[in-house]
C-alpha cells in the first residue's frame, strides 16, 4: 500500500486476481512440496548409498548374470541358528560396535571387549564372523551388518 | 536564563513525547516481561522489547540518534537488517546447533514441514485481499513459517518500510506458540489419534549425517535459487557440527556468532518500532494476518498428518504435524506436551523434531520462490 492512490487499491477477490495471486499461490505451494518431496526420497536412499559404498562386494552382486540371481534366490541363505546365550553375546557385541565408527577394527573391537570384560573375546568374535553379523570390507577391516544381527536374534 | 531552562525541556523526551511512543513502550515492557517472567523466547523478546524502549524515546530529530536518521549508530547497525545480513549469520548458527537425525531416519515426516507452509501462501492470499501490494502481501504471509530470521530476511528484500511489524508480529506469534498451538491441536485431532505412539527411529550413520547437508543445499538450491543466503547458511553450518574436524568452526557459530547476530537483530528490529513509523492501519492488519497465517499454517500440517495416516501401514501421530511450522524447538517441544497429557508414556519431542527441522528449510525455500516470483 505504500506510495498507492489509496482510491486506486483493489481488495478482495478482485485484488487476488489482479495480482496474479491463485497462480503465485499455487506455483509456490507446488515448487516447496515437490523440492521437500525429492529431498526425502533421496534422503531416504542415502543409507542405502553409503552401505554400497561401505560394501563394494554389493555392487558387484548388482551385476551378476541374471541366471545366477535366480538360481540364488532359490537357496536360502544359510545362518547360523544361535543358543540364547551366544544371542546375548551378539547383542553385547552390538553395543560396542555402536560405540565405533561404521568401519570397525577387530583389534580395536577386541580391546574393548576385553576392556569391557566380555567373557571369551576372541572366541565370540569368531562366532561373530561366521554367522556373517561382522563382515569383512576387504580392506583389512569389517563392518556391523544391521539386517543379519536382526535376524540371528530375532 | 528562563529561556534556556524551557530551550532545554523543549528538547527533553518529556516534552516531545507522543502518546504513540507511550504505547510501544508498554509493548516494548510487555515483550521484556513475557520473555523473563514467562520464558517465552527470552533470547528473541528481551532484545527486541528492550530495543522498543530504545526507539521509543522521543528525541530531538537531527542529532543523528534515531535508527532512521542516516548518520546515527542505531542506524549503521540497522544495515545488517535491510540488507538482510543477520538472518543468514543466524541461520549459519542454527545449522551448526541442530541435528538432523530424526529427519534421516523417517524421510516421510518432512513432508509434514512441507504442508505447513500452505499457512505462507493462503496468507500472501489473504494480504492481497486486503490491499496489500504483491511484494507487501509476500513479505506478510511468510510470517506463517514461523521462522523470524527468514520473515525479516524476505522483508527487507520485498518489503523493507514493513520490517517492524513483520518482525515484531513474527516473534510475537513465535514466542506464543505454546499459546496459539494446543487449542488448535485439540480442536482437529481425536483423543484416539493424539494416543498414537511413534515406533522408535533407526540410527543414523556419521557419514549419512555429513552427506545429507550437502544434498539438501544442491537439490533445494538448484530449485530455488532465491533461497540460496539462508540455506546455503543452514547447511554449511550444519557441515561444520557433522564434519568433526571443523568444530571450532561449529562451536563459534552456534554460540558467539548466532548470539551477536541475535543481539543486534533484536535490539535493531525492536528499536525500527517508533510508534509513529509502527502504530499505522497496516501493522494491525500486518498482525491480525500474522497470527490467521500461524493458525493455518498449524492446522495444514494437522490435517496433512491425518491424510497420510489414510496410506501408512504404521500411523504416525497427527500432532506431530503442528511441528511443521518452523519454530525451533518450541512448536516440537509444545506437540510433546500436548502429546503427554494424553499419555505421560508417550515421548513425541524426538519424532516431532523432524518436521520441525524440515519446517525450517521449507519456509526457507518458500522464501525463495516468493522472493523469485516476485521479481
Amino acid at each position: 500500500m505504500n506510495g498507492v492512490d489509496a482510491a486506486s487499491v483493489l481488495y478482495g477477490l478482485e485484488a487476488i486476481n489482479a495480482n496474479n495471486g491463485w497462480a503465485i499461490s499455487v506455483v509456490g505451494i507446488t515448487i516447496v512440496f515437490t523440492g521437500l518431496v525429492a529431498l526425502s526420497v533421496l534422503i531416504s536412499q542415502i543409507h542405502k548409498l553409503v552401505a554400497l559404498y561401505d560394501n563394494p562386494g554389493k555392487i558387484k552382486k548388482l551385476f551378476v548374470s541374471r541366471s545366477e540371481s535366480v538360481a540364488r534366490a532359490g537357496t536360502p541363505k544359510a545362518h547360523l541358528d544361535l543358543t540364547e546365550a551366544q544371542k546375548q553375546v551378539c547383542r553385547q557385541y552390538n553395543l560396542l560396535a555402536q560405540t565405533m565408527d561404521d568401519v570397525i577394527s577387530l583389534p580395536k573391537l577386541l580391546r574393548m571387549a576385553e576392556l569391557s570384560g566380555l567373557n571369551d573375546p576372541h572366541a565370540n568374535m569368531n562366532l561373530l564372523i561366521k554367522s556373517g553379523i561382522l563382515c569383512a570390507d576387504e580392506q583389512g577391516y569389517f563392518r556391523w551388518d544391521e539386517d543379519i544381527f536382526i535376524r540371528t536374534i530375532s | 536564563m528562563d529561556a534556556l531552562f524551557l530551550e532545554f525541556f523543549q528538547n527533553t523526551g518529556f516534552y516531545l513525547c507522543d502518546y504513540r511512543n507511550i504505547i510501544m513502550i508498554i509493548v516494548g515492557m510487555i515483550f521484556i516481561y513475557l520473555g523473563i517472567a514467562k520464558d517465552y523466547e527470552p533470547l528473541l523478546l528481551v532484545p527486541i522489547g528492550f530495543g522498543m524502549l530504545v526507539g521509543n524515546i522521543p528525541i530531538f530529530k537531527g542529532l543523528g540518534l534515531g535508527i532512521y536518521e542516516n548518520n546515527s549508530v542505531l542506524h549503521y547497525l540497522y544495515f545488517g537488517v535491510t540488507q538482510g545480513i543477520y538472518p543468514p549469520l543466524i541461520f549459519l548458527g542454527i545449522g551448526a546447533m541442530t541435528d538432523f537425525s530424526t529427519l534421516l531416519a523417517r524421510p516421510v515426516l518432512m513432508l509434514l514441514g512441507a504442508a505447513a507452509q500452505a499457512g505462507i501462501f493462503i496468507t500472501f492470499l489473504g494480504a492481497l485481499a486486503l490491499g496489500f501490494l504483491p511484494k507487501e502481501a509476500a513479505a506478510i504471509g511468510i510470517i506463517g513459517g514461523a521462522d523470524g530470521p527468514t520473515a525479516i530476511f524476505l522483508t527487507a528484500k520485498l518489503a523493507p518500510h514493513l520490517i517492524g511489524p513483520i518482525a515484531v508480529a513474527a516473534y510475537s506469534y513465535m514466542a506464543l506458540v505454546p499459546v496459539i498451538q494446543p487449542p488448535i491441536m485439540k480442536l482437529l485431532t481425536t483423543r484416539k489419534e493424539r494416543l498414537i505412539h511413534m515406533e522408535e527411529p533407526r540410527q543414523v550413520t556419521k557419514r549419512e549425517k555429513m552427506i545429507f547437508p550437502v544434498i539438501v543445499f544442491l537439490l533445494c538450491c538448484f530449485l530455488a535459487p532465491a533461497a540460496l543466503p539462508l540455506l546455503g547458511m543452514l547447511c554449511f553450518g550444519n557441515l561444520l557440527k557433522e564434519a568433526v574436524v571443523t568444530e571450532r568452526l561449529a562451536v563459534t557459530a552456534r554460540t558467539a556468532l548466532i548470539d551477536i547476530a541475535t543481539i543486534l537483530l533484536g535490539i535493531t528490529v525492536g528499536a525500527s518500532t517508533q510508534g509513529d513509523v509502527f502504530l499505522t492501519h497496516s501493522s494491525v492488519k500486518i498482525f491480525i494476518l500474522g497470527a490467521l497465517s500461524f493458525g493455518i499454517a498449524t492446522a495444514s500440517g494437522l490435517l496433512f498428518a491425518k491424510f497420510m495416516n489414510l496410506f501408512l501401514k504404521k500411523k504416525i501421530n497427527p500432532l506431530l504435524g503442528a511441528a511443521g511450522v518452523s519454530a525451533v524447538p518450541d512448536s516440537a517441544r509444545v506437540v510433546h506436551i500436548v502429546g503427554q497429557r494424553e499419555d505421560p508414556t508417550n515421548f513425541l519431542l524426538m519424532h516431532a523434531m523432524a518436521p520441525n527441522v524440515s519446517g525450517v528449510i521449507g519456509s526457507a525455500i518458500a522464501a525463495g520462490v516468493l522472493w523469485s516470483l516476485m521479481l
